[in-house]
């Protein structure tokens, strides 16, 4: 019996409505990801990737089935204590980086801490570990306006891994970079989950980028179509 | 406080637009502060606690009709009468129509008794030859050196109401606890009288010292009582009735002061509401990471009430600044214009009121925005542009 599965959905439902109409966007979807593991969602548009993602992540809500992520039941959970979950378990790395513009880099990764009981000095190291793993120390005081597309999105993930989350959820992390950036953003998300087990839900189109998931969960109108285990260690 | 460095640093995202409005935010603040003040000092002399044992005594259609002057022998028959004086309104202007101040024709004998807490301090020789001297006046400290006057200056007079130009020699300058009260010149009532045949035996008004607070109504029926029937009937108040009575002349101010002060705050309102309202919605995505990230709305919701807050106060402040400042300079300015401007202040419940306006304009422009965002699912804040 393998370990407990970090994220399970069961009949994961979800829909959204224009007026009456319904549109539905998952339809009745199950799936178990174990810790540690590395997944790329794919499909065409419109196949629901994100709008799973953003289930499992706890920042929308299902309008059918249940959801257990990080050993939480998110459908148990009110607004507020989901937000509390989120800080604790779940780091967020999207496509356009979503910095903040008037804060520096220093102060953008901090700016999870702010939600623990983390002293500045405690805070001040967490920070310089982070930045440390992405090879920005040199950057500290760099505002995103100041820094290239590759680096906005290393110090995003800097502040996604800051408060040592279990799972990383990646929306397009790589749609608004160069290739030579995208690799280098992979190769760090690989490094992430190798060497430090962190879990990684990856939506992408990019099959380069999939290529770097251990496992590819293929999305067709709602449901899950294949499952692509890589061939590789 | 950890969070504070991220407030001023959102406050501090669009540099101009953020100094616009607390620019616009001052402004208003200046305006709503002087204009209270102004009322304030405007009601200081409609409610002035010095004036309490004084009666005015006048005709009853208007101040312009005169009373015979013989009424004042018996008014001051009366028991609670202390003194009475015969006073009229004189308005001459000194060399210019601009300079224009308070002057009083009167009667001189009992004139320090009748405003012993107007005219506080003088010198009793000075005013001894002032009483002797037909062609005398007494000024106030604040009058006299507005104009460079010293004892034995000649002072001419021209008439505005009256066909008069009297040259008065100073002899006497008094001080007093107001400087409104400081800006009048008293000169000899019989110089009046027997300059302007109309004035024989006539009179303006009486001023009335009365021994005791208490007895000013039953004085004030009493007078009106015995001049009911008469050809000039009275009309007797209290002096602070009779300065409110004179204020009206300038309309209804208080209503006024109070309409521009309800408009001013409503366009702040609307101002810093736009300010907020843009701030907000150009932080859409920006509010929705953060929430992403674990800061629950409640948490959201006050750093953006923070920076309303903080946008308004400073505002406030300096508005509030802005209007000490002004204070001394609308004295000077205004108040040679206004007599009772002259002692204008702005008391700490004015610049408390403006304080506490603006930080309730913060609140109300801050809230709607600010609640619309967090209630925004983050999903959809992620997707906007």
């Amino acid at each position: 019996m393998g370990p407990r599965p970090i994220i399970t959905c069961r009949a994961v439902a979800k829909s959204y409505f224009r007026g009456a109409l319904e549109i539905p966007v998952l339809q009745g979807l199950d799936l178990e990801i174990p810790p540690g593991g590395y997944y790329a969602l794919m499909g065409p548009s419109g196949s629901g990737k994100t709008t799973l993602l953003n289930l499992i992540a706890g920042i929308d809500r299902p309008t059918g089935g249940s959801l257990e992520v990080c050993g939480y039941a998110l459908n148990d959970l009110d607004d507020d204590d989901l937000a509390a979950w989120r800080a604790r378990h779940v780091g967020f790395i999207f496509q356009n980086y979503n910095l903040v513009p008037v804060l520096n880099a220093y102060e953008n990764v901090e700016l999870p801490l702010l939600l623990t009981d983390l002293g500045r000095r405690a805070r001040r190291e967490r920070v310089m570990a982070a930045l440390a793993m992405v090879n920005l120390e040199d950057r500290l005081q760099n505002y995103p306006r100041q820094l290239s597309g590759g680096q906005e999105q290393r110090v995003a993930i800097a502040r996604a891994i800051v408060g040592d989350p279990d799972l990383l959820v990646c929306d397009e992390p790589t749609g608004a970079l160069d290739a030579k950036n995208a690799e280098e953003v992979m190769a760090l998300l690989e490094h992430l989950n190798r060497a430090l087990g962190k879990t990684i839900l990856l939506v992408t189109h990019d099959p380069k980028a999939a290529h770097h998931a251990r496992v590819q969960i293929h999305l067709e109108k709602g449901v899950l179509d294949r499952t692509v285990e890589a061939n590789r260690p | 406080m950890r969070f504070l460095h991220l407030i001023l640093r959102s406050l501090l995202r669009s540099r101009r637009r953020t100094l616009l409005t607390i620019l616009s935010l001052a402004v208003s603040v200046f305006l709503v502060a002087v204009l209270q003040g102004i009322l304030g000092t405007l009601d200081g002399f409609a409610h002035n606690p010095d004036a309490s044992s004084r009666v005015a005594v006048r005709h009853k259609t208007s101040l312009a009709n005169l009373l015979p002057l013989r009424y004042e022998d018996w008014i001051r028959q009366q028991p609670e009468v202390d003194a009475v004086i015969a006073m009229q309104w004189f308005g001459g202007v000194y060399q210019d129509p601009r300079n224009f101040f308070a002057n009083f024709a009167v009667e001189p004998e009992f004139l320090t008794r009748i405003f012993k807490e107007e005219i506080g301090t003088y010198s009793e020789s000075g005013f001894r030859t002032f009483v002797k001297d037909r062609n005398a006046c007494v000024v106030g400290q604040a009058l006299a050196d507005k104009y460079g006057w010293k004892v034995g200056t000649v002072v001419p007079l021209k008439g505005t109401i009256f066909p008069i130009n009297p040259r008065l020699t100073v002899r006497g300058i008094y001080h007093s606890k107001r400087n409104a009260d400081e800006m009048a010149l008293y000169f000899h009532y019989k110089l009046l009288e027997e300059g302007v045949p109309r004035m024989k035996g006539k009179v303006g008004a009486f001023w009335v010292r009365v021994r005791n607070p208490n007895d000013v109504p039953r004085l004030i029926e009493r007078i009106d009582h015995q001049y009911r029937d008469a050809l000039e009937p009275t009309l007797s108040e209290t002096e602070n009735a009779f300065q409110l009575e004179f204020l009206k002349m300038l309309g209804d101010y208080a209503t006024m002061i109070h309409t521009i002060t309800a408009a001013v705050l409503f366009a702040i309102l609307i101002v810093t509401a736009s300010t907020m309202a843009m701030t907000v919605r150009e932080r859409t995505t920006e509010i929705a990471v953060l929430r992403a990230m674990g800061f629950r709305g409640g948490q959201v919701l006050g750093l953006l009430m923070a920076e309303g807050v903080l946008l308004a106060a400073l505002g406030g402040l300096l508005g509030v600044g802005l209007a000490t400042l002004a204070a001394g300079f609308l004295r000077h300015s205004a108040g040679s214009l206004i007599p009772w401007l002259s002692d204008f202040t702005l008391p700490a419940d004015t610049l408390l009121f403006c304080l506490h306006a603006t930080v309730a304009v913060g609140v109300l422009s801050t809230f709607l925005p600010a609640y619309q965002a967090i209630r925004r699912p983050i999903v959809e804040g992620l997707r906007a542009l």
